[in-house]
């Protein structure tokens, strides 16, 4: 039997084009979603994602099951930074402000009523899309990978290369600003 | 952790309170198992703090899943899809225009297609001289695909279906329902959920170990598959039981489907799929020795 070199595939151009159609092209509506969010707008999301296509064609022999939309949107995470450290070196955060980011305490959270669920249920898109925009960026981009993007929180933490706590912690943190935001339950300072 | 406190409490959940809600969000995010998730419904059902928060993120989860997605513009989706597309155009003109022109009979190694959209090209962009390439690949191509999608519809969404069993093993926990290594007990398990299961051979001895078995439903019948681990890869072999319509396919028959790759053939009780994702030789190499296996030992392959 023919044994391939490291368990190689050896795929023809024709098959890595169909799995190339099946495991990006069903997932480019996510990609651009957290491009979008990484990078702040919708123009530069597209740049980015074609960016981040175009490694995951090179790459594509290496898929080796798994998500298939954890897998791209790892790529697409390291192009939309790549991109920014490129196009926007002043925005890019800075690997220490995001143990800093870690530090900080949640947000104190004495009553609870149910009005605020109704709140922010009522919430509507735009002021939903300002509160999240307006999320530091490590917590941003975890909620955006969860809540849009539907990543499990295994994969997130594979994804950011953090524990699955950190994860939770991030996750937890986001969502309180943006309960907050759109709950009204403290004033703006 | 205060003295009258540090019993641990009896539902193994955090006594911290910020721990707490974290389990809140796992259990809103169906981060949960049942017990764990269970346990946190109860510590809610007497709290109305947590019960609250729960709330308030379930409000919160469904204020953002409106917010609108993102909408992949046709013409983007056209650039990304030429991608994959550019780079195999001169062998996808020639493989399609050869294709094209052979006998409807000849099958070998044929595509099952899960193509893209088919491009549009209406912007201008520096990729414009490509186009008429590509206009020309996807014509070709998709003109062979209707072509051969009509000469053997049933066999190819057979084959994508198969695909799809075998991708969706390989994501699971276990790609396999019944793990054992013995025919003796993979037949009986498989006899006695669907009725019918086919020869089982362990070929560790040819490099090719019966890893289990498993139920796979396809249309809308449930079909005995054997796995099989070839180095690291899976072998799924699915054995559908002959009806008296399906064409008799006595010889091999390369296919591919989902980019994995398909070696289809027929004996006198089952019509059998092997998928893979090893390469071509060593598939057809573990269909050759399976096929052997199964001549050399027919009592393997008689039911029960």
């Amino acid at each position: 039997m023919a044994g391939a070199p490291d368990g190689g595939t050896v795929l023809s151009e024709k098959m890595l084009a169909a799995r190339f159609a099946e495991v990006v092209l069903p997932h480019l509506s996510d990609a651009l979603s957290l491009a979008r969010w990484l990078t702040g707008n919708q123009a530069d999301a597209e740049d980015v994602v074609q960016e981040a296509c175009l490694k995951a064609h090179a790459g594509i022999a290496g898929f080796a099951g798994g998500n298939p939309r954890a897998w791209l949107l790892t790529i697409v995470r390291n192009a939309s930074y790549t991109w920014m450290a490129r196009n926007r070196p002043r925005s890019v955060v800075a690997v220490g402000d995001l143990a800093d980011l870690d530090d900080v305490s949640p947000p104190p959270d004495t009553d609870a009523d149910s009005p605020e669920a109704a709140l922010i249920a009522k919430a509507n898109s735009a002021a939903v899309e300002g509160a999240i925009a307006k999320l530091p960026q490590a917590f941003r981009e975890t909620l955006v990978l969860r809540d849009i993007n539907g990543l499990s929180y295994r994969e997130i933490a594979a994804m950011l290369g953090v524990p699955q706590g950190t994860v939770m912690s991030r996750l937890a943190r986001a969502r309180g600003l943006l309960m907050t935001e759109l709950g009204g339950r403290h004033e703006p300072a | 952790m205060s003295p009258h406190e540090n019993r641990p409490r009896e539902d193994g959940l955090p006594q911290d309170p910020q721990d707490m809600k974290l389990m809140i969000h796992a259990l809103v995010d169906g981060e949960l198992d049942a017990a764990a998730a269970l346990a946190v419904e109860r510590r809610m059902a007497a709290d109305p703090e947590l019960a609250a928060e729960h709330a308030r993120l379930v409000a919160l989860r469904g204020a953002v899943a409106n917010v609108p997605r993102q909408t992949v513009r046709d013409d983007f989706l056209a650039r990304i899809a030429a991608i994959a597309e550019v780079s195999g155009t001169d062998e996808a003109v020639q493989s399609t225009a050869v294709k094209a022109q052979s006998q409807p009979q000849q099958q070998q190694g044929n595509v099952v297609e899960m193509r893209p959209r088919a491009a549009r090209w209406f912007n201008s962009f520096d990729w414009r001289q490509m186009a008429a390439s590509i206009v020309l690949t996807a014509f070709l191509a998709s003109g062979a695909t209707q072509w051969l999608a009509t000469a053997d519809n049933r066999a190819d969404s057979f084959a994508v279906a198969v695909a799809n069993g075998h991708r969706r093993s390989l994501l699971a926990a276990t790609p396999v329902d019944i793990v054992s290594s013995d025919r003796h007990t993979v037949k009986p398990w498989l006899d006695g959920r669907i009725g019918v299961s086919p020869a089982a051979p362990d070929m560790a001895k040819d490099g090719y170990a019966l890893l289990g078995g498993r139920v796979e439903v396809i249309g809308d019948r449930p079909m005995p598959a054997l796995v099989y681990r070839h180095h690291e890869h899976l072998i799924t072999l699915v054995a559908a039981p002959r009806q008296n319509e399906a064409k008799s396919v006595p010889v091999a028959d390369d296919l591919s489907a989902g980019g994995f790759l398909l070696v289809h053939w027929t004996d006198d009780a089952f019509s059998y799929w092997a998928i893979s994702d090893a390469e071509r030789p060593a598939l057809d190499d573990f269909v050759a020795r399976f096929r052997a296996a199964i001549i050399a030992n027919p009592a393997a392959g008689s039911p029960g």
